[in-house]
């Protein structure tokens, strides 16, 4: 137990110092590289309470991602609408489309969930490259996704952007911390370890999991929303198969079922990528690899380490 | 009639590919992402088989014996590893190896599209019934029957399938009885990745090969076995039939939607028949 708290503090300190360094060295490189971790943090952590807590594997986060994505662009865009409500906007639209997969995918269990929410993100992502082009500008995507309008800040400095970023990004952990540990929170976790006994014990099963898909969408809609604004651009390929696979790689890389360990995962990741990348152009031939060593060796991955043992298989650490 | 034949020879194609993934299902309890990535494999091989010796036959007899070796690699290096893990930890695995069979694959070959010519035997057309039909797609047909038959014999008939039934619906018993399930687990995964090589193969001189084709074809074979139930082969027949015909008339009268046809079917399927059409009991997986 006690050996568990240094560790969990251990990766509180390694977080927070990844989040203050980048406003003290000169240099955008930096800022924009944990720019991007952070709010593909705040994905991987949406996503984490659905594989990690709840026990189901996702893989149409992607499509989530996407749909708050085009939502901000489109109604920033071609609507005029202010950048905030335009992010909550995609919260909500990221719920809805979470909320519409869960009604097909929640039909089935298990493995299964995986295929169907690949397939249904698949469609999405057809849908978005052909049959809704007029919306989505196709597979060109739309260029311009504007940035934050407030206070008169200009956020078009990345820097100023970045301490945007990194204010949503600790409200979204601040949020998933409560709900983790929360009444809700458990009763997923009761869930994943077994949802037989959880039915028993009055928890409506299915409306548990359809609920920690939609909170996931989310984070999954707002993290969309703030990437696309962050790259002024959206296409796609946000919702191409390889995004969920990169939330899950993240995620389990970490360490799935922890709150902290995803955050890491991403950053790893990320770093790997940028590293990787510069040498050769098969990084993500590279990255697989040891992704596929992780499952076999390091199945909590890199929070695992800091627990200091990989025996508790079923994300029952927080 | 052309939709027709096009509608089957796309059917025989689906079932051996899903027949693999649900074979392995059956006996490993995995869920091999990495199906659709050894299909393409199985195409780049035979384009290479190809190149060298010249003749579609050799390709078509060694690339997805060479994949199978292969397959087998995979299991004994990797995925043995996993079994005792949780179930998803599998599917991870497959999932990575996609990610390293791409890569291995654009190192190789490179990015730009591969193209096997069509067997001189089977290049012309035949009248079919008053109409042209390509004599390739009548071969795929016959051929792709000839196979299913062939496993069918295989997995019901014959002494192995006996072997691969028992060690996949108790491996403990299996065990006890003297069989070594750990080689029986090796070469139903070696035999997987030959079915998707041999569809890969087959398709070669089809379809311009390249490195999307793994995942699109994943898609649709996985949307077979949930409409047809997982470790189910039969189910895996009619399904492939539904989504093959399916996808060859939306060819003919509806080019456009084609793509989103696949999905239309899935969605009915899950809203009426939520534990798929050919199962008969709850699926739980």
């Amino acid at each position: 137990m006690r050996r568990r708290s240094v560790g969990q503090t251990l990766m509180a300190v390694i977080i927070g110092a990844m989040i203050t360094i980048p406003f003290f060295l000169p240099g955008e490189q930096w800022v924009n590289l944990v720019s991007l971790i952070l709010i593909w943090a705040l994905f991987a952590i949406g996503f984490d309470l659905v594989f990690g807590v709840t026990g189901m594997l996702s893989f149409g986060h992607a499509a989530l991602l996407g749909s708050g994505g085009y939502a901000l662009t489109v109604l920033t865009l071609s609507y005029q609408v202010g950048f905030l409500p335009a992010l909550l906007a995609a919260a909500l639209m990221g719920a809805l489309l979470a909320f519409c997969m869960g009604l097909f995918a929640l039909r089935v269990s298990g493995l299964f969930f995986a295929l169907l929410t690949l397939a249904l993100a698949q469609m999405m992502y057809i849908l978005a490259s052909n049959k809704l082009r007029a919306l989505t500008g196709g597979v060109d995507g739309i260029p311009g996704v504007p940035r934050p309008d407030l206070f008169g800040i200009n956020f078009y400095d990345n820097r100023n952007y970045y301490a945007f970023i990194v204010v949503v990004f600790l409200i979204g952990l601040a949020v998933m911390a409560l709900l983790r540990v929360s009444p809700f929170g458990r009763a997923l976790r009761a869930v994943q370890a077994n949802d037989t006994r959880a039915s028993q014990l009055g928890h409506n099963v299915h409306a548990l999991r359809q609920s920690a898909f939609v909170v996931s969408g989310v984070y999954a809609g707002i993290s969309g929303g703030l990437l696309a604004s962050l790259m002024f651009y959206i296409s796609p390929q946000m919702l191409h198969w390889a995004t969920s696979g990169d939330v899950m790689i993240m995620t389990v890389l970490g360490g799935k079922g922890t709150l902290l360990g995803p955050i890491l995962g991403v950053a790893v990741f990320e770093l790997l990528k940028e590293e990787l990348s510069q040498v050769t152009q098969y990084w993500y031939g590279i990255l697989g690899l040891i992704f596929i060593l992780a499952t076999i060796f390091l199945r909590n991955g890199i929070a695992g380490l800091f627990h200091g043992r990989d025996d508790q298989d079923q994300g029952g650490v927080s | 009639m052309s939709t027709l034949i096009i509608g089957l020879s796309l059917s025989f194609l689906l079932f051996l590919l899903s027949a693999g993934l649900t074979l392995i299902f059956g006996m490993l309890g995995v869920i091999n992402f990495a199906h659709g990535a050894l299909y393409m494999l199985g195409a780049y091989v035979s384009f290479q088989i190809v190149q060298i010796t010249g003749s579609f036959w050799l390709g078509l007899l060694f690339a997805p014996l060479i994949v199978a070796a292969l397959g087998a690699l995979i299991e004994v290096v990797a995925l043995k590893r996993v079994y005792s893990h949780d179930h998803i930890f599998q599917l991870l695995l497959t999932f990575g190896l996609i990610l390293v069979i791409d890569d291995a694959t654009k190192l190789i070959w490179g990015l730009d599209y591969k193209q096997v010519p069509t067997p001189e035997l089977l290049a012309p057309p035949v009248a079919l019934f008053g109409s042209q039909v390509p004599s390739y797609r009548l071969f795929v047909i016959g051929f792709g029957a000839l196979v299913s038959l062939g496993l069918f014999l295989l997995l019901d008939r014959s002494k192995w399938g006996m072997i691969i039934r028992a060690a996949s619906s108790d491996a403990d018993m299996a065990r006890t009885l003297g069989i070594d399930v750990n080689k029986v687990r090796t070469g139903v995964f070696a035999l997987g990745s030959f079915l998707a090589a041999l569809g890969g193969a087959i398709t070669a001189p089809l379809v311009p090969i390249e490195l999307g084709m793994g995942f699109s074809v994943i898609i649709d074979c996985f949307v077979v076995v949930i409409i047809g139930g997982l470790g189910n082969i039969r189910g895996a027949i009619f399904a492939s039939l539904l989504l093959g015909m399916t996808r060859a008339a939306g060819y003919t009268y509806a080019t456009e939607w084609v793509e989103l046809l696949t999905f239309a079917l899935l969605i009915g399927t899950l809203m009426f028949r939520p534990e798929g059409l050919f199962s008969y009991k709850g699926r739980s997986a």
